[in-house]
């Protein structure tokens, strides 16, 4: 979409509204509150409906299948996303601060079978109890706030979702990863990997090898510490490390390779001033200093170095692996700045449209012996991507194939959303798309590999969207060799869920 | 947190903390929510930022066995003046205050003004008091 169609949208909204848009930062008696904003949008955007909140703690239905579900394909696919925007009449400011709901769909032949549960954190059972918003979230403050004595005391478990050694955990990226039943989707409460761990910060994005070697990070923005996680198939702690990072910031994925760990660490320099009032706020954007990024051996985590990059932002990698000259290659989703997470997604919470550049494909390189690091764009400028991903099977080695989201920006949809589900071949150059109609918001698909063919030769995407108009959710399945053909099979639930952001699948 | 002095300092100045002298000044500490009648419960009166930072022993320090519910200390033995109160529930009694990985507390903790800190521990700023005839400070144990 335009600039200037955007500009007029928003211009309509506040119009609509009666009020400048310059008040409607206010806290004014007068100010409509962001739910009321929210609530005015909807009627000219209904794809809004995508960031409502959830009303129930609990869905579940069978799902109206059609077309033909794969016989190989059987298992379960676990989804999390940000779910209750409001208690009570309390909005809030941001779609990262929503409290995260845990979603399974069991799939097969015989049908597939949706539920979805909210997590009970801290958090919400506090709030619950109170009966109102008590804490500070991503991007606002309710009013009277209650105390943050530690991070798992704020956190909304809703970005992603990890199964391994038996376990079901919805996770964060500041705190404990949040324990679930498999089977009823009911909460167990914070995990620990190891009593030393209790509490520190495992992110969304842990990175797990064939073998079940599980890989992570998290960060600790006022101590300005970046941890480092080894864990193996079965769960156990190998060993932990931490490395200094200052400035620091958000820091949401990373990249594995055969022999070492790639952090990027943009400079959205957290530096709290005593006025900011929320995570998102403490942090400054300097687009003049270098992005930083950390290389570590993935055998000793205090042997590691530093390169440098212009400033960027980047939420997600699809994959890392590196060559026999020991150069480190990985791609990522780069943004030129972080305005979609400090801007767009804010205000889309009162249902505001506003602009960020998008992201777009880059590659990347590192070369180990001379700490030489460069960067290039792998598309057109036309093409906006996010949400890569590839075969479980080549995680941390060589791939030939890239599955992602994908827009192009000369035809984008009604909605303003990524509307295409792409694998891109490393080998031919060439590009398997998929766009979906304008009705239906595709959230982040995934490549589901065949166990019985070899790696990145056959298998499926599988990922859900929003059917805005008729307010249903919907997952669909597609041939990974044929993606223009369109879903093989489509599960369409009675209801429509707030767009959500990670899955995983689990066979069996 | 510098709980070994406590340890073995404890028991003398609990006696200390708790005589009654002819003062003017009375400072109660009520804690409101001891989460279980298991291990310590160790309480600091500190007298300056020194003191707050470790650099200087708190001024007072008392232990007592921890009771799940309400738990009260009362002092009049200070004299009017700026002070602050850190208190720990030393569940597994190792005379520490537990931390995991990245140094964040896993034993129930407290300080004066229920100040818990903002992007960071808390400062002198947010615990201090000023102690000036009856004072009750009621905290509640975060962890």
């Amino acid at each position: 979409m335009r600039r200037r169609q955007f500009n007029q949208l928003i211009a309509g909204i506040t119009a609509a509204a009666g009020l400048p848009g310059a008040l409607h930062a206010s806290t004014g008696d007068k100010a409509p509150s962001w739910a009321e904003q929210f609530d005015n949008a909807l009627a000219d955007r209904p794809w809004l409906l995508g960031y409502r909140s959830v009303q129930q703690t609990r869905f579940a239905a069978s799902a109206d299948v059609s077309g033909s579900w794969p016989e190989a394909l059987t298992g379960t696919f676990y989804r999390n996303g940000p779910a209750q925007h409001e208690i009570g009449d309390y909005r809030y400011r941001h779609w990262f601060a929503g409290d995260g709901m845990l979603q399974a769909y069991r799939v097969g032949t015989g049908g597939v079978d949706h539920q979805a549960a909210l997590i009970e954190t801290y958090k919400v059972q506090a709030e619950r109890r109170a009966g109102r918003a008590l804490y500070p979230g991503f991007a606002s403050v309710p009013p009277d706030p209650a105390p943050v004595t530690s991070p798992d005391t704020v956190n909304v478990a809703n970005i992603s979702v990890l199964h391994h050694h038996g376990k079901l955990l919805a996770l964060w990226e500041a705190g404990s990863p949040w324990e679930m039943d498999p089977e009823d989707l009911s909460t167990r409460g914070a995990y620990a990997f190891a009593p030393e761990m209790r509490g520190v910060p495992f992110s969304a994005h842990p990175r797990i090898e064939p073998d079940g070697t599980l890989w992570n990070f998290g960060y600790l923005s006022s101590a300005k510490l970046l941890v480092l996680w080894h864990i193996d198939k079965n769960g156990k702690l190998v060993k932990a490390g931490k490395v200094k990072a200052d400035p620091i910031s958000m820091v949401h994925d990373f990249v594995v390779t055969q022999r070492h760990l790639v952090l990027m660490v943009p400079p959205l320099h957290y530096a709290p001033d005593g006025e900011a009032t929320t995570f998102l706020d403490a942090h400054k954007w300097r687009p003049d200093d270098p992005t930083r990024l950390l290389v570590v051996d993935k055998n000793n985590f205090d042997n590691h170095f530093w390169v440098e990059l212009p400033s960027q932002w980047v939420f997600h990698y699809g994959n890392g692996w590196e060559d026999d000259n020991g150069v480190i290659h990985f791609d990522a989703a780069r943004a030129g700045d972080p305005m979609a997470m400090i801007d767009s997604f804010r205000e889309v919470m009162r249902g505001n449209l506003t602009p960020s550049g998008g992201s777009h494909h880059h590659e990347y390189r590192i070369d180990t012996r001379t700490r030489k690091v460069a960067e290039a764009p792998m598309f057109g400028m036309n093409l906006e991507t996010e949400f890569p991903s590839v075969d479980p099977r080549v995680s941390g080695q060589r791939n030939r194939r890239l599955t992602m989201m994908s827009s192009n920006t000369l035809t984008p949809p009604v909605h303003g959303h990524l509307n295409e589900v792409s694998i891109f071949d490393y080998d031919s150059g060439a590009r398997d798309v998929y766009r979906y109609p304008d009705a239906q918001i595709p959230e982040e698909h995934i490549y589901v590999a065949d166990p019985s063919q070899a790696a990145e030769t056959a298998g499926w995407i599988i990922g859900s969207a929003f059917d805005w108009q008729q307010d249903q959710t919907l997952l669909n399945v597609f041939d990974a060799r044929r993606l223009a053909d369109g879903p093989l099979a489509t599960a369409r639930l009675p209801y429509g869920l707030p767009l959500g952001l990670h899955g995983r699948f689990v066979h069996g | 947190m510098p709980l070994k002095t406590l340890l073995t300092a404890g028991a003398a100045v609990y006696a200390c903390l708790m005589t009654q002298l002819i003062s003017a000044e009375t400072l109660t500490v009520v804690i409101t929510n001891v989460p279980e009648s298991k291990g310590t419960i160790m309480l600091q009166v500190l007298a300056g930022e020194a003191e707050f930072k470790g650099e200087a022993t708190p001024i007072a320090s008392v232990m007592q066995r921890a009771a799940a519910g309400e738990m009260s200390f009362t002092t009049t033995s200070l004299p009017a003046g700026e002070y602050a109160v850190r208190i720990m529930h030393d569940l597994n009694e190792n005379g520490d205050l537990d931390a995991n990985f990245v140094g964040m507390p896993t034993e129930p903790w407290a300080f004066s003004n229920n100040a818990v800190g903002n992007f960071g521990p808390p400062k002198w700023d947010d615990v201090k008091f000023q102690l000036e005839g009856s004072v009750t400070q009621s905290l509640n144990l975060n962890r």
